[in-house]
């Protein structure tokens, strides 16, 4: 066998369960492949075999059982207070809702990743901790927030990583990195001990290589089955304004052919106050975090996030009433488009991951900041708190990986991972199992 | 000094924070990018979409 962090998640668990593999052999090799492989990567910012080996000592039989996964740094454990990217301890240590059901599972917490600073960007270049890296390429952005949990996926560390989505927080990193990335529909995991619990926006994802994996990742996550079913008969809709607008054109021309592959019946929609989502998401989840930034954090924080903070305090109430005006807006006409089909598709970024010096994108209107390129793509979601995920669908010519984003009506997050497995079939997995320049470059 | 840098300074004076040269940059190019939307979002005509009372992001939203 090869080293075990090649296998899925789902062969991991079945080969601990069937005692083809043991988990302590399989926990030291995944935390000698994390020190030797995450350098430059930087997509884990804390290791603590103690508290492993602990709890794989205390792991209780479940779905998970013995197999390691890491989680964001926005999730108090017993042992370690989360710090959002920043220096500072965000909430005390204690059992998250997002712990207790890891734990539950059997699983076996081994890293925290690595994240853009208060969660506040999709690039992942700000952090306290240094920036994310790409695994297709080291100095291309690992993606942000969860960047550091979609790194060390991409990276082969681990088979799972906990990502959260409060603007597009999981599905960006996630087709930056090359994996699968699903957001919950809001509150489909508990709030308490997350950093972001006070948020309307905010919802917990599964991070993982495929959507059997995020399949498998998501019921321990969301405390629910999410059963199988043939995805050959969805109705999909296409909303071409705004976004399928000023695409890089292999991006456009990857999303389009992985919609051709899967043969599904497609129809042109509208989705009114669409073109204000990208705003509007931006006001609420800025708003909405600015109260839970302590006036000692700004002391030592990174400049440019103090300067979005004294940003931030400068706009009109007005901005914040007129974005819940198009919240609500929003909410209704994805309610009214979801009896006529059953996913909206349209890419998930806008063009592949930019460079950490310069996290600009390239796009055919010009170069613009990768941020509020891509919270356009992903913000609708979040507003609506629909579930959302992010399927690779192709390899740039850059050599770095292309997405394409489902999204699908309140909690039916079985329906996009049935969908995300038909566009795997469809495409006959090459994209999900493409291994990236880093792991293809050691050999444990 | 423009008027954003003006109520830059004035505004943040008034929340009783300091501002440097990093601050005025980083916030002239956040306004640069965001600023034109927000302007158009307050310009939209939205009188007619009535606000989500008890909004719950969990669930659709419920009829009016």
């Amino acid at each position: 066998m090869s080293h075990p962090q090649d296998l899925s998640l789902r062969e991991q668990a079945a080969a601990i369960a069937h005692g083809d593999l043991d988990p302590r052999e399989l926990l030291q090799a995944t935390l000698a492949r994390i020190e030797e492989r995450d350098g430059e990567l930087n997509s884990i910012v804390a290791r603590f075999p103690d508290e492993s080996e602990r709890m794989l000592a205390q792991a209780p039989p479940g779905p998970l059982h013995g197999v390691p996964v890491a989680i964001k740094d926005m999730f108090s454990l017993p042992w370690r207070a989360p710090r959002d990217g920043t220096t500072h301890e965000q909430l005390p240590t204690g059992e998250s809702g997002v712990y207790r059901r890891l734990r539950d599972s059997g699983a076996v917490i081994v890293g925290v990743t690595n994240m853009h600073f208060w969660g506040g960007g999709s690039t992942g270049a700000v952090s306290a901790y240094g920036p994310v890296g790409n695994p297709w390429s080291i100095e291309h952005c690992g993606g942000g927030s969860s960047g550091g949990s979609a790194a060390a996926v991409g990276a082969r560390l681990v088979a799972a990583a906990v990502g959260s989505d409060g603007g597009g927080s999981v599905r960006l990193p996630a087709a930056y990195c090359g994996i699968t990335g699903l957001k919950g529909t809001f509150g489909s995991a508990p709030p308490d001990g997350y950093t972001h619990g006070f948020s309307s926006l905010g919802a917990v994802g599964p991070m993982c290589r495929d959507a059997a994996d995020a399949r498998l990742f998501g019921e321990v996550l969301f405390n629910r089955v999410l059963p199988p079913a043939d995805a050959t008969g969805l109705r999909v809709g296409i909303v071409r304004s705004p976004f399928w607008e000023d695409l890089d054109p292999e991006v456009e021309r990857a999303c389009e052919d992985a919609l051709g592959a899967a043969g599904w019946a497609t129809e042109e929609i509208t989705i009114a106050g669409a073109e204000h989502s990208r705003v509007a998401t931006v006001l609420r989840l800025t708003l909405e975090a600015l109260p839970a930034v302590q006036p000692h954090e700004l002391e030592d924080a990174h400049p440019l996030m103090r300067a979005l903070i004294k940003y931030e305090k400068l706009l009109p109430a007005r901005h914040l009433v007129q974005a819940d005006r198009i919240r609500a807006l929003l909410r209704r006409e994805l309610n009214q488009a979801f009896e006529g089909v059953d996913l909206v598709v349209w890419p998930t970024v806008p063009a592949p991951a930019p460079p950490i010096a310069n996290p600009t994108v390239q796009l055919p209107s010009g170069p613009k900041p990768a941020d509020p390129a891509n919270v356009g793509q992903t913000g609708i979601g979040n507003l609506a708190g629909i579930p959302g995920i992010s399927v690779p669908v192709g390899i740039h010519s850059s050599g770095l990986p292309m997405a394409l984003q489902l999204q699908a009506d309140w909690g039916r997050e079985n329906t996009l991972l049935d969908a995300a497995e038909h566009i795997e079939h469809a495409t006959q997995r090459q994209f999900v199992d493409a291994v990236p320049p880093i792991a293809a470059a050691t050999a444990t | 000094m423009d008027a954003l840098e003006t109520y830059v300074r004035a505004g943040l004076e008034l929340a009783g924070d300091e501002v440097d040269e990093v601050d005025i940059a980083v916030i002239r190019a956040a306004d640069a990018v965001y600023g034109p939307a927000m302007r158009a979002l307050d310009e939209a005509d939205l009188t007619h979409v009535m606000p989500e009372p008890a909004l719950d992001p969990s669930r659709p939203p419920q009829p009016l």
